[in-house]
């Protein structure tokens, strides 16, 4: 007990420091007063009365450092006595002072940035929904795609499984209070998925079974901030009735709020098994999670899914071979099997980077120690202890890592924020908010762990060198400092070989990454994007019964388009560059007859005859489509070349003939009239996708259009005629748009182009903290060796010879990082592979220019002090002391 | 007068507190010099007491709530500071004597039990 007494007594001891020292002083004067009074009653002089006074106290200094000692924590107050000293010697030097925090805050912010978005994707999970560690996620195949009949047998057979829910993200339009029908995100789900998730509705009631049957009277769930904004939360919305799609559709309930699952949506409706769903051959982006019975592992539970998978392909080899279960976790469906290979990546890069800055701080410390070790030579000769000298450094090197912890703590909020803005695709605002990026305590303590250890870190090697100095030499070197000099110099350089070697890795990987993003985004679409405006008119069945109300309305929405002033030509297109087309299934004049299951697929895409022209493509030979290729004239079709040189290598592929199959049954022949330049439908890197098949719209008229206009203005400012001319022709019409082109390739490339820049950040961040390095060492180097430069000045040296000199003891090292760093980034950048895009991982063109880019800023680093070198005046230097 | 030193003993280590706490019980609030003073009468001068030490263990002893401090007006009315014992320092008193008469009967039953001799010899 009697401990915390004492400790808070201590604590009092600390706080009243001053007064008590006072006090103590009064105490003792008082003792020796009454003392040398009573030794004058016994007869003793005066001052033979005072001394032995004082001889029977025992000195008054060593009595009250004992006091002292004993008043408060001994160890705390030569802390702050030390504490003060580091900021007194800080504030001295404040040049140094602001490029060491500033370095650190860098490097520390950007980590614990790193960090929080890495720990919220990879670890937190997603804490919107309860336990989703026992949550699975279910798919057939990578990514695409279950069936529905697939996933009753699932639901029927695994025994894992508490249950089984199945969803599937739809755009439906919904027209209430009788208004413009507007389109809205909703997800299908099956009846049981909110219980599965365990969430309940706070207002009306749940999905029920009887509401997924067919034929059952449309309900929907409206999610809360749906509610509130389109309802300012009344609550006498459940009950009414609403049209989604056309059909009047009754709301049963609201989610509560913050609730989205599995992603952003306003809108829930049931998933109903129509006999078109429950097709085994139907597969579409339908998504199923499962939540595991108690004692379930998500191995076992993977081992029975993947057994029941391959019952089934064995049960339907027509529909299922090739489709086995994919079993991953609930974090699976949001983040993509590559997602810990890029954060992953990303956090080592930022760790990286934070060596580099740590050994820069060391660097400059140790040139600092090296200043400074007459003073600490005087302190060790006049007693200071080893421990003492070494954390006297220590604790300026942390008091440098905490005001850099500081200052990061800002930059991290900064660089989370961004990121969060970043991550929200472009024209998408509406964009699943599912990740937690706050930075609470879990992110603090990072943050502390960091600082202190990058503190340790870089000030423990120039405090250890200088805690072993040779006090009487360097005390008679006259305090230049020179004695440490060989291996103060050689450690300096060792780390300039690290953090260059950093360096090249960094720039490296960002190099690759670089050159892997340009050659997906720019290099290859095959069409000119900039001035092109797109939209999608939703022609619904009721309205549109039939082809030639549909052709009609294009006809006609394509003439108004083309009147507005600032538009060049308009087209329509079954989809988009990179956007993805239509597979279908195919047989080519001549080649061997296949059966039904092994029939190959091609890509097409339906257009309109200005599609070509409006998109800045070329129709290399043949001609293009014309209006009269309608449903009487001869059927056609149109290739790109990589389609021609695939399948018609060497040979010329007008007149050739190629037919296409719905449901097994063969169409008429198409023949090929022309050749046109490639256009990328999706990732370049899947040539078998970009091999394309044209048809005349006129021929095929099946679903709804892109409609693309291209502009001899900016996109942007005709979007508001554009949605005009459509509303002119059909005022209830919902359309998806108009987004520029670039908006919508924007889209499919921003993640991979968010990925690059930040590695770019990261890689520029770090050559900018090696260079800064090369400086340091240099420049203290120099201003060190001010007298010998002087002596060789005067001796006949020219400028050139001291640049040499100079610029030989810089470079050195930089040689040396700089293969290190080479060779290392070889193996390094494989681990990016799986990212990168036609670049080889270790592509020369990258290696020369980080190679470049590298000694350039190098050479900058010596540059400087080596121009102070030269300009050394023989006789100042001579005096210089 | 080295001499005369040497005759005296120091105060045991671990004693001083038992007799701060006995002096303060028996005459009420003191100052620090009037403390030293006590031990050094009562025991006739034959305790030589490092009157240095006397203070950081008066602290230690505050600390550990045995002793409670007041400033005050002394004899010749000038500023001291007088200490009294508190009812923790009475429990420690009892604790430490109690502590003290079992060592002493100890080291006397000891001193009794072995043949001069031997000690001599051990010696």
């Amino acid at each position: 007990m009697s401990w915390r007494r004492v400790f808070a007594a201590r604590l009092r001891g600390l706080v009243f420091r001053d007064r008590l020292d006072t006090q103590l002083d009064d105490e003792l004067r008082f003792h020796l007063e009454m003392q040398a009074e009573d030794n004058l009653r016994t007869g003793m002089n005066p001052s033979e009365a005072h001394y032995d006074a004082m001889r029977r106290l025992g000195g008054m200094e060593s009595v009250k450092e004992e006091y002292r000692e004993s008043r408060t924590f001994a160890a705390v107050e030569t802390l702050l006595r030390d504490v003060r000293y580091a900021m007194r010697t800080l504030g001295q030097n404040p040049g140094f002072t602001a490029v060491a925090v500033m370095t650190l805050a860098l490097g520390i912010g950007v980590n614990t940035a790193v960090y929080t978005v890495t720990n919220a994707v990879l670890f937190k999970g997603f804490s919107y929904i309860d336990r989703n560690d026992r949550i699975l996620y279910m798919t057939s195949s990578e990514g695409c795609c279950v069936s529905y009949a697939d996933f009753e047998d699932w639901r029927a057979e695994a025994k894992s499984f508490q249950g089984m829910a199945i969803v599937h993200g739809v755009q439906v339009t919904l027209s209430d209070k009788g208004g413009f029908p507007q389109y809205r995100y909703a997800t299908e789900v099956s009846a049981d998925t909110f219980r599965l998730v365990g969430r309940e509705p706070i207002l009306g009631r749940d999905f029920a079974k009887s509401d997924e049957m067919p034929g059952a009277a449309p309900v929907v769930m409206l999610s809360y901030g749906f509610w509130e904004t389109r309802y300012t939360k009344d609550p006498a919305i459940v009950g009414r009735t609403v049209q989604i799609n056309g059909a009047p559709t009754t709301v049963i309930g609201v989610m509560p709020p913050g609730f989205i699952f599995p992603q952003n949506q306003d809108l829930w409706v049931p998933l109903v098994p129509t006999p078109n769903v429950l097709k085994r051959a139907n597969r579409d982006t339908w998504f199923v999670f499962g939540r595991m019975s108690g004692g379930v592992t998500i191995e076992s539970a993977r081992a029975e899914m993947e057994t029941i998978g391959r019952r089934l392909e064995q049960a339907y080899p027509l529909t299922n071979k090739g489709f086995p279960v994919v079993v991953r976790n609930f974090a699976g469906f949001y983040i993509g099997p590559n997602a810990a290979v890029i954060y992953g990546s990303l956090w080592g890069a930022v760790g990286f980077m934070l060596l580099i800055a740590c050994a820069n701080l060391a660097n400059l410390l140790l040139a600092r120690a090296l200043s400074r070790s007459r003073e600490t030579s005087v302190r060790m000769a006049l007693g200071a202890g080893r421990w003492r000298v070494v954390r006297q450094l220590l604790i300026e090197s942390i008091m440098i890592s905490a005001l850099g912890g500081f200052l990061g703590w800002w930059i991290a909020k900064w660089g989370v924020r961004s990121w969060d803005l970043a991550s929200r695709p472009p024209g998408y605002s509406w964009f699943a908010q599912v990740l937690d990026y706050t930075l609470d305590y879990r992110v603090f303590l990072y943050l502390i762990a960091v600082s202190a250890g990058t503190g340790l870190l870089f000030g423990l090697a120039p405090a250890l060198r200088l805690s072993k100095l040779e006090v009487n030499a360097t005390l008679k070197d006259g305090g230049r400092g020179s004695t440490g000099g060989v291996r103060g110099n050689r450690l300096s350089a060792l780390l300039v070989v690290a953090e260059t070697a950093l360096a090249v890795i960094l720039l490296a990987g960002a190099g690759v990454m670089i050159r892997s993003y340009l050659n997906t985004y720019s290099a290859d679409i095959g069409v000119q994007p900039d001035k092109l405006l797109t939209g999608i008119p939703n022609l619904s069945a009721s309205r549109y019964p039939d082809a030639t109300a549909r052709i009609s309305f294009y006809d006609r929405l394509e003439t108004r388009l083309e009147a507005i002033p600032g538009v060049e030509s308009a087209a329509l297109a079954s989809s988009i560059p990179l956007w993805g087309a239509a597979r279908l299934s195919y047989e080519l004049d001549g080649a061997p007859p296949v059966d039904d299951q092994s029939r190959p697929t091609l890509s097409a895409l339906t257009i309109s005859p200005q599609y070509f022209r409006t998109l800045g493509a070329a129709v290399l030979s043949g001609r293009d489509f014309n209006d009269s290729d309608g449903f009487s004239a001869p059927r056609v079709a149109i290739v790109n070349q990589r389609f021609a040189r695939r399948f018609w290598p060497g040979e010329n592929p007008l007149g050739k003939r190629i037919r296409l199959f719905s449901s097994n049954t063969p169409e008429a022949w198409l023949t090929v009239v022309g050749v046109v330049s490639n256009i990328l439908q999706s990732d370049i890197a899947r040539p078998e996708l970009n091999s394309l098949v044209y048809l005349p719209w006129r021929q095929m008229a099946g679903g709804d259009m892109n409609v693309l206009v291209r502009t001899s203005v900016a996109p942007g400012s005709l979007r508001t005629t554009f949605q005009r001319e459509v509303h002119a022709l059909d005022p209830g019409l919902p359309m998806f748009g108009p987004f520029t082109l670039i908006e919508r390739l924007q889209t499919k490339y921003w993640d991979k182009g968010r990925y690059t820049g930040l590695f770019l950040i990261v890689a520029a961040i770090a050559l900018l903290l090696a260079s800064v390095g090369v400086y340091a060492v240099i420049a203290h180097s120099v201003s060190r060796r001010t007298q010998e430069m002087g002596i060789r000045l005067a001796l006949g040296a020219v400028a050139r010879d001291v640049l040499s000199l100079v610029f030989r003891e810089g470079m050195q090292p930089v040689g040396m990082g700089l293969a290190i760093g080479l060779a290392a980034s070889l193996a390094v950048n494989r681990v990016l592979k799986s990212e990168l895009v036609q670049v080889s991982p270790d592509d020369p063109l990258t290696m020369i220019a980080t190679s470049a880019v590298l000694i350039l800023s190098a050479a900058l680093g010596c540059w400087i002090p080596a121009r102070r070198a030269m300009r050394v005046d023989p006789a100042v230097a001579l005096r210089h002391d | 007068m080295k001499d005369e030193r040497t005759a005296k003993a120091d105060v045991l280590q671990g004693t001083l507190v038992l007799l701060v706490l006995r002096t303060l019980e028996a005459l009420g609030p003191l100052h620090g010099y009037g403390i030293a003073r006590r031990i050094e009468q009562i025991s006739e001068e034959l305790l030589q007491l490092n009157q240095g030490t006397l203070y950081p263990a008066l602290l230690r002893m505050e600390q550990e709530g045995w002793i409670t401090s007041k400033w005050g007006p002394s004899e010749k009315n000038r500023k001291a500071k007088f200490y009294s014992i508190s009812a923790g320092g009475r429990k420690q008193l009892t604790r430490e004597t109690r502590d003290w008469e079992r060592m002493r009967s100890t080291i006397d039953r000891f001193l009794g039990s072995i043949p001069e001799a031997l000690g001599d010899e051990a010696l």
